[in-house]
């Protein structure tokens, strides 16, 4: 008999043997057996995060076990997938976590499947966190969410390029002012022209993803596609504005503007293929250190329109469910996350919620993106998106066409009025 | 005086006709020209043989060489196949990184469930199938085909919640089953089509030799087929070592599988393109190994048909 033979044999007889052994004991590899309703039994809890979140709260457990006794498992999940998950399990009454972390957009889709945690926003919490997230964790007059940590589109720009002695010059001679991180529309568009050579490009455009041109819309002085009302306005004055200075970029962009998204955007600074980019603040600290650009960014706030600075707060809240059965465990662990909030912070991604955190490290080296984030978030203009259930699907199936078509060199005032219809159909 | 005997004298008449050749002449142009058209025959075979072994394999190279990227590498514009410096950073934070191991364990435990349900369940199917030939077998088959035309999402968010109902809720054994949703019915058809290419004659031959119908089962038919079991081991296994979906609505703590750590790499802030690549380079080798060990009988197995008849 080949050995090749008694390999095949043993491996197929290994194979039985375990699996004969499995079925019979039922066990996996990954940790402690949940019971239904979440939790792994008294004194443990599952929260349900998303791959990139993980981080932030690992210090948080650690802490909150040393203070309540508290274990916390973490179920981790990639961001594609965990909408379906929550929507299973919350549609079954069958949650195997006590507490989820939320993205924003989710909290209208969820806020009959979780808890209000009323009492642990206290007036002290409330002025610790910044407005528009606790506007936005209020959902149908009752609080569903702390936020756990938050982010911000700001401006990252290339310090080097803006120091340099030839380009202040040559800027100063061209456009008649200082060249300096941009604060306005037209300085932003003038810079991006200005650097727009010799293979660069003066910034992006992201014309798959929406979240970028709904800031500026906020500039322009709008409430974001739909008002208070859920009336969509997305064809107003300020949506054209926005859209059509959105679209004027892309002559400073590299071509292909209707696939560039986050991570294309982020490769593309990153490269020190574009002087500027508009990006989520976490990005200032992940930059590679050996990318062509370390150590030569700056950032600044996100530049404002004729309402001033606005820029669109990425938060994710920890809510907890109404099918759990560890409610007190659970608040327990939400509670500690406030805490202990600035924890966040020294984890790979590095953000927090609280307004206390950010600023207890803005002017700690390496933390320049903070002062700018917190000017954002501060922003009277900044607010969250639309708390519309349907809002995914309104981006998915309406915004993200649209920008692509706007950027291809599409008619913006057909496509706006186009998105309108499509809107109100999906509300109806 | 016949007209032949003119042209004799007079040497031959003008004519179309080729003069005849001597026979081994002819002979050897043809082979030379056969041989010639079996040379650009093979050529062009082993062209397409080529271009077919890029396309399917130049993903995994990248995957592999992306793997011992640095960082801003993995990102290039515009991107490089080969690392401009080679790095096992990647490897370590990927499989430094907490619950890798015991993703693997799991995704190994459930793949082995899985086939072995498979299995057990398929072989006794297709071969009452194909041995009884009934209506009601006919329809059992085609309807097990229909269950594949269901998108998985479809059935994964009902058997996640029953999964949890019956308690079993974040196991091994819960995923397996979902699993062999999958694969049984691929498992069925092909073991039909095994089961199929085995003459009669043989089972037939080993009941007159005193054999019971499961007896010639075991003794003589399954060892015939036992290549195409392999090949349907190989299918229900990679289809399960290789499913998201599933994995994604019902494993957490417990029994979460590798593919789902994998797409945990992607995240709403960012994409590790170096971890992501090396856990997915890792992850293919017991298959690679697999498919090594078990290659006899899988070309056993997919030749099998071939001597019908």
């Amino acid at each position: 008999m080949s050995t090749r033979n008694t390999i095949s044999k043993l491996v197929t007889l290994g194979g039985l043997c375990t699996a004969v052994a499995l079925v019979a004991t039922g066990c996996g590899a990954g940790g402690p057996a949940p019971s239904q309703g979440g939790s792994g039994g008294s004194g443990s809890i599952n929260v349900l995060v998303e791959a990139g979140g993980h981080a932030e709260l690992t210090g948080v457990a650690e802490q909150c076990k040393k203070d309540t006794g508290i274990d916390v498992n973490f179920v981790e999940l990639p961001y594609d997938g965990m909408f379906n998950r929550l929507s299973s399990e919350f549609s079954s009454g069958n949650v195997s976590f006590d507490v989820a972390a939320l993205d924003s957009v989710w909290l209208p889709s969820f806020k009959d499947a979780v808890q209000p945690i009323d009492e642990l926003f206290t007036d002290d919490v409330k002025k610790d966190i910044f407005p528009a997230l606790v506007k936005e964790a209020n959902v149908d007059g009752h609080f569903i969410g702390l936020p756990a940590w938050t982010n911000a589109e700001i401006i990252l720009y290339r310090k080097d390029l803006f120091e340099d002695a030839k380009n202040k010059a040559d800027f100063q001679a061209k456009y008649g002012y200082e060249l300096a991180a941009p604060k306005t529309w037209k300085q932003y568009q003038d810079i991006s022209q200005f650097f727009t050579k010799d293979g660069m490009y003066g910034t992006d455009v992201k014309g798959a993803v929406e979240t970028e041109w709904l800031a500026h819309v906020l500039q322009a002085g709008s409430p974001m596609v739909l008002d208070q009302n859920n009336n969509v306005v997305i064809d107003n004055a300020a949506h054209k504005e926005a859209l059509d200075f959105y679209v004027g970029l892309a002559k400073s962009a590299p071509t292909g503007a209707a696939q560039v998204d986050w991570a294309a955007a982020q490769n593309l600074f990153n490269q020190g293929k574009t002087a500027m980019t508009r990006f989520w603040a976490h990005a200032y600290r992940q930059i590679p250190a050996d990318a062509p650009v370390a150590g030569k960014v700056g950032a600044a706030a996100m530049i404002g329109g004729s309402a001033g600075v606005a820029g669109v707060p990425g938060p994710w809240y920890l809510s907890v469910p109404k099918a759990t059965k560890n409610t007190d465990a659970a608040k327990k662990f939400v509670k500690c996350a406030y805490d202990y909030n600035s924890m966040g912070i020294d984890s790979k991604l590095g953000l927090a919620s609280r307004i206390s955190a950010f600023e207890k490290y803005q002017d700690q080296p390496g933390y320049e993106s903070f002062k700018p984030l917190i000017e954002t978030l501060n922003a009277p203009a900044t607010a969250t998106r639309p708390a519309t259930a349907k809002w995914q699907q309104i981006v998915d199936t309406v915004l993200i066409p649209l920008l692509q078509k706007a950027v291809a060199g599409g008619d913006t005032s057909a496509l706006l009025a186009d998105a309108k219809k499509q809107i109100q159909d999906l509300l109806k | 005086m016949s007209n032949a005997s003119v042209a004799t004298k007079a040497g031959p008449p003008p004519s179309d006709i080729p003069e005849p050749q001597p026979l081994r002449k002819r002979r050897g142009v043809n082979r030379e020209g056969l041989e010639a058209g079996r040379r650009s025959t093979r050529t062009i075979l082993w062209i397409l043989l080529a271009a077919a072994m890029v396309l399917y394999g130049f993903p995994f190279l990248y995957l592999l060489f992306t793997s011992f990227k640095t960082p801003i590498d993995t990102i290039a514009v515009p991107p490089t196949i080969l690392p401009r410096e080679w790095t096992l950073e990647n490897y370590t934070n990927a499989l430094g990184r907490s619950g890798v191991v015991a993703s693997f364990i799991n995704s190994i435990q459930t793949a082995v469930i899985s086939t072995a349900l498979s299995l057990v369940l398929a072989v006794p199917a297709a071969y009452g199938i194909t041995r009884y030939k009934t209506p009601s077998g006919r329809v059992f088959i085609m309807a097990a085909l229909v269950t594949r035309m269901v998108p998985p999402v479809a059935i994964g968010i009902p058997l996640a919640s029953m999964m949890a109902s019956v308690g079993l809720a974040d196991t091994p054994i819960a995923l397996s089953i979902a699993h062999t949703t999958i694969s049984l019915p691929l498992s069925i058809w092909l073991m039909s089509s095994f089961f199929e290419s085995v003459p009669r004659d043989l089972e037939e031959a080993a009941t007159v030799d005193g054999c019971s119908r499961l007896g010639a089962l075991w003794r003589v038919v399954i060892p015939v087929v036992s290549g195409g079991i392999a090949v349907t081991a190989i299918f229900a296994f990679l289809a399960s070592w290789n499913e998201f979906l599933f994995a994604l609505l019902m494993t957490a703590i417990r029994s979460q599988t590798t593919p789902v750590v994998i797409a945990n790499f992607q995240t709403q802030f960012g994409l590790d393109w170096g971890s992501m690549t090396a856990l997915a380079a890792v992850y293919s080798i017991p298959v690679i190994l697999l498919t090594l060990l078990l290659q006899r009988k899988i070309v056993a197995g997919m030749t099998l048909g071939a001597v019908k008849g």
